[in-house]
């Protein structure tokens, strides 16, 4: 055993902090989390043309739609830029757990995710005035969390099945646009019935729901709906435990090598 | 390391894919301390078997040991004690230069500290840069820093020179001899050969995924053959005007006439009775032995003529 090996390696709590800062500090580096924080707040003052103040629906739709731009697409497309580049690889090659690098990187993705919910919501705020009551910043920052676990693991375990980093973005989108509109986002949609219930099973729909609850919170409710909870928690704990069993650390290559030269 | 000293060994490893087989039943040891340069033309398994030594790949058949561990199995520990170049660059662009080393510096027991690994590669005028903006020679640099800024005692370095200027190109080999002055134990593979003469203590010669020859650079360049005649001859214009006994050793490839083994003292009469009538410059004729670049060949069955 050698000098080197014998000196202790840095514990993983520390690591974790660590790649939890660089992960963020990354993913709210990159231009196109703008795009998160900056779409649904200039949605919410163009949708201001319609009516003077917003409501909590109108506003948790838009905080959605800012926090799973950011987890699903924002964050997905750099996962699999990454993997494709080598990030990956490379960091599989060091010393750090691999599950404070995949942790490290879902956490610092909610962080910022909630950041880009929560700046829709004081911009309703600052702009139209919009009153909410002590216990709805809490409860909406807890569906932020929430929300942007199960959307960041569900990007997480998708990432094994997209095999290049152009393909990321259509990829992703593809999926995204149809459940954030079936979901009724942009506004409630009840018909047909059928497409209704299956939205209330995807974790849009659930999400602008407990952010729509969190921040009107009528009285003698319960403040986050407790089945829209259970989607988000059953959406993020389906997404971590396939992540984990299908991740993959290298870039895809062709199947066979190069046949050598003759 | 085993008890023996052996920091790399390799036992009938074997990958693989399909009907082809990128690694087919190589074997060898590499002692602790040891710089082993692997080479082979593309396709030959160099970086398959320096993926199956890392930890990467597994082999379908044989064993592998890497400081006396299976690279598959290898926990943080082992992790800890080896480092890496692969073969492309694998970086980050938002993080600078200092920003990106810190963070691996981080991750070891007992990192180099970053500014002495930043003076190694020649990073210091880049500290403040953002790796996204360096040109692919700087990136490269700061891919060696990164492997060796956990202090390996076993690194293993794919194509690392490759896309650096000259100047960077001899900095990188001045950084690998400090390592290998330390004690670090380096496995290499480049397709520059006189790199792998520079640097190495010893080269593997893998084709087609097998080990054609485990040698040393001394000993590949005295079996390459007899003593070689070398005559630049840049104006396409005048090879038509070739005498028979020269025309059949001019090179189109090299734009030279190769002169291999036979009447050396023959050869140049003959050369300088073609050369003299048409006034042509001599200052570029070399006379000496096969290159390790022709000896190379030579062993891989690549170079015109040769017989293996």
């Amino acid at each position: 055993m050698t000098d080197t090996a014998m000196r202790r390696l840095p514990s993983a709590a520390t690591l974790l902090l660590a790649q939890i800062r660089y992960q963020a500090k990354l993913l709210a580096g990159g231009r196109a989390v703008v795009i998160g924080v900056g779409l649904p707040v200039i949605l919410l003052i163009a949708s201001s043309t319609r009516q003077a103040h917003p409501s909590a629906a109108d506003i948790a739709g838009y905080a959605c739609f800012g926090l799973t731009l950011t987890a699903w697409n924002t964050y997905g497309v750099r996962l699999v830029a990454a993997r494709e580049a080598g990030v990956l690889k490379r960091w599989r090659a060091t010393p750090l757990p691999r599950w404070c690098y995949f942790l490290g990187r879902i956490a610092a993705c909610v962080i910022v995710a909630a950041i880009a919910g929560a700046a829709t919501v004081l911009a309703a705020v600052l702009l139209y005035h919009t009153h909410l009551s002590t216990s709805a910043w809490p409860g909406a920052l807890a569906a932020f969390v929430l929300g942007g676990t199960a959307w960041a693991a569900a990007a997480t375990a998708l990432s094994a099945a997209i095999p290049t980093a152009e393909a990321a973005a259509p990829t992703l989108m593809l999926i995204y646009f149809p459940v954030i509109i079936i979901s009724g986002v942009f506004g409630s949609i009840s018909e047909p019935h059928w497409l209704y219930t299956l939205a209330t099973y995807l974790p849009a729909q659930p999400l602008a729901g407990a952010v729509t609850s969190a921040l009107s919170h009528p009285p003698g409710t319960p403040l986050l709906p407790v089945r829209d909870v259970a989607v988000l928690a059953a959406w993020a704990a389906a997404g971590l435990a396939t992540a984990i069993a299908v991740f993959r650390w290298e870039p895809h290559r062709p199947a066979r090598p190069r046949p050598p030269r003759r | 390391m085993n008890a023996s000293g052996i920091a790399v060994a390799a036992e009938h490893l074997t990958k693989r894919y399909g009907a082809l087989a990128a690694v087919d039943d190589l074997t060898f040891e590499v002692p602790a301390g040891q710089l082993v340069a692997v080479l082979g033309p593309n396709g030959a398994g160099k970086t398959t078997t320096l993926e199956i030594l890392e930890g990467f790949a597994a082999p379908t058949s044989g064993t592998a040991r890497v400081l006396g561990a299976d690279p598959r199995r290898g926990g943080r520990a082992w992790r800890a004690r080896i480092g890496l170049v692969l073969q492309s660059t694998s970086l980050e662009a938002e993080l600078t230069v200092r920003e990106t080393l810190a963070l691996y510096a981080r991750l070891y027991p007992a990192p180099r500290p970053v500014g002495e690994v930043m003076s190694l590669a020649g990073l210091t005028g880049d500290a403040q840069t953002r790796v996204g903006v360096l040109s692919g020679g700087q990136r490269r640099r700061v891919d060696l820093a990164i492997g060796i800024i956990g202090q390996p005692e076993v690194l293993f370095l794919d194509e690392p020179t490759t896309g650096l200027d000259p100047e960077a190109r001899r900095r990188t080999w001045h950084a690998v001899q400090d390592l290998t002055a330390a004690g670090t134990t380096v496995i290499l593979t480049t397709h520059y050969i006189d790199e792998a003469g520079y640097l190495a203590d010893r080269l593997l010669l893998i084709s087609a995924g097998r080990l054609l020859a485990d040698t040393t650079p001394g000993r590949l360049r005295a079996q390459g053959g007899p003593p070689v005649v070398r005559y630049p001859l840049r104006d396409p214009a005048l090879t038509p005007d070739l005498p028979p006994g020269l025309a059949c050793h001019y090179d189109p490839h090299a734009r030279a006439l190769v002169i291999r083994g036979g009447d050396v003292a023959g050869a140049l009469r003959d050369l300088l009775a073609w050369t003299g009538p048409r006034s042509l410059d001599l200052s570029a004729i070399e006379v000496g032995p096969a290159s390790l670049e022709d000896a190379y060949l030579t062993a891989i069955g690549e170079l015109p003529g040769s017989t293996s």
